[in-house]
């Protein structure tokens, strides 16, 4: 029998549903950096709009019970690699957006409260 | 075929399950084929895989993948704070460079942990694989210890402002 086989591999139930939602949390979460960084840099905060969009339908792909969730064919292990690779280089990108903002853009006087 | 059943076992951690898991599968299967033609998440889809490793449990991959996003968000936190520090704040009177000295910690802070969540994922996944446990990871630690430290010096500096204004 081989693992796919397993009723609980075929559905894990809600562990996908809870999957598909930390997507959605992080996609959210990069729609928001790229509001603040959009502030500052508005070709930069695009992108990463624009990356907010991609990672939403990366997220629906949990959802698939087919090869693109977790449980199933070792392809289907390398494209989930693929997509968490792409958060990985995703956040990597943002923070060194950040730091060329803070060192090479324009001085910053504060919030004035 | 018949479906293995696979009961949780109350008061187990999730890694000795899988190694319970893996081991059952294994002696469970000796004349069935075992994925030849396969690739663990580092390798391409053709690559091949030792005969030892089994695609986990799909739980345990999932809540893999929801620890990795989970740092993910704390990453892109930790960018949105130090941004935020540097661009919102006030600066720090008598020491110009003070907010910068908070901030671009909390950033670099981002990008390391954004990487090493993702060598941890992997690392993580491999063991899923092979049924063994899971590696230890410092990456909570290192956290912690870091922001403490940013908060400390972020306080430090507080205090200095403070005396040079006065």
């Amino acid at each position: 029998m081989s693992p796919a086989d397993d009723i609980e591999d075929t559905d894990p139930g809600l562990a996908r549903e809870r999957t598909e939602l930390a997507w959605t949390r992080t996609a959210i979460s990069f729609a928001a950096i790229g509001g603040v960084i959009l502030k500052y840099e508005p070709a930069a905060g695009l992108l990463i709009l624009a990356l907010s969009v991609l990672i939403w339908e990366l997220g629906r792909l949990a959802r698939a019970p087919g090869p693109a969730g977790p449980g199933g064919s070792a392809a289907a292990a390398w494209v989930r690699s693929r997509r968490l690779l792409l958060i990985a280089v995703a956040v990597t990108i943002v923070s060194f957006v950040a730091l060329a903002i803070v060192l090479f853009g324009p001085p910053s006087r504060g919030l004035r409260l | 075929m018949e479906t293995m059943a696979r009961p949780l076992r109350a008061g187990r951690a999730p890694a000795e399950l899988m190694a319970v898991y893996a081991a059952e599968e294994r002696s469970s299967l000796p004349g069935e084929e075992q994925p030849t033609e396969a690739s663990g998440p580092e390798g391409s889809p053709g690559r091949a895989q030792s005969a030892d490793e089994v695609e986990p449990d799909a739980r345990f991959s999932f809540a893999n993948e929801r620890t990795f996003l989970a740092w993910s968000r704390t990453a892109l936190a930790l960018v949105v704070a130090g941004l935020g520090i540097i661009q919102l704040l006030p600066p720090f009177p008598g020491i110009p460079w003070g907010r910068h000295i908070v901030g671009i910690p909390l950033i670099l802070l981002g990008s390391v942990v954004s990487v090493v969540s993702y060598l941890e994922w992997k690392s993580s996944q491999r063991a899923l694989r092979r049924g063994e446990p899971l590696t230890r990871t410092r990456l909570p630690q290192v956290l912690a210890a870091t922001v403490a430290v940013i908060a400390l010096v972020a306080a430090a500096l507080s205090v200095i402002s403070a005396a040079t204004r006065s």
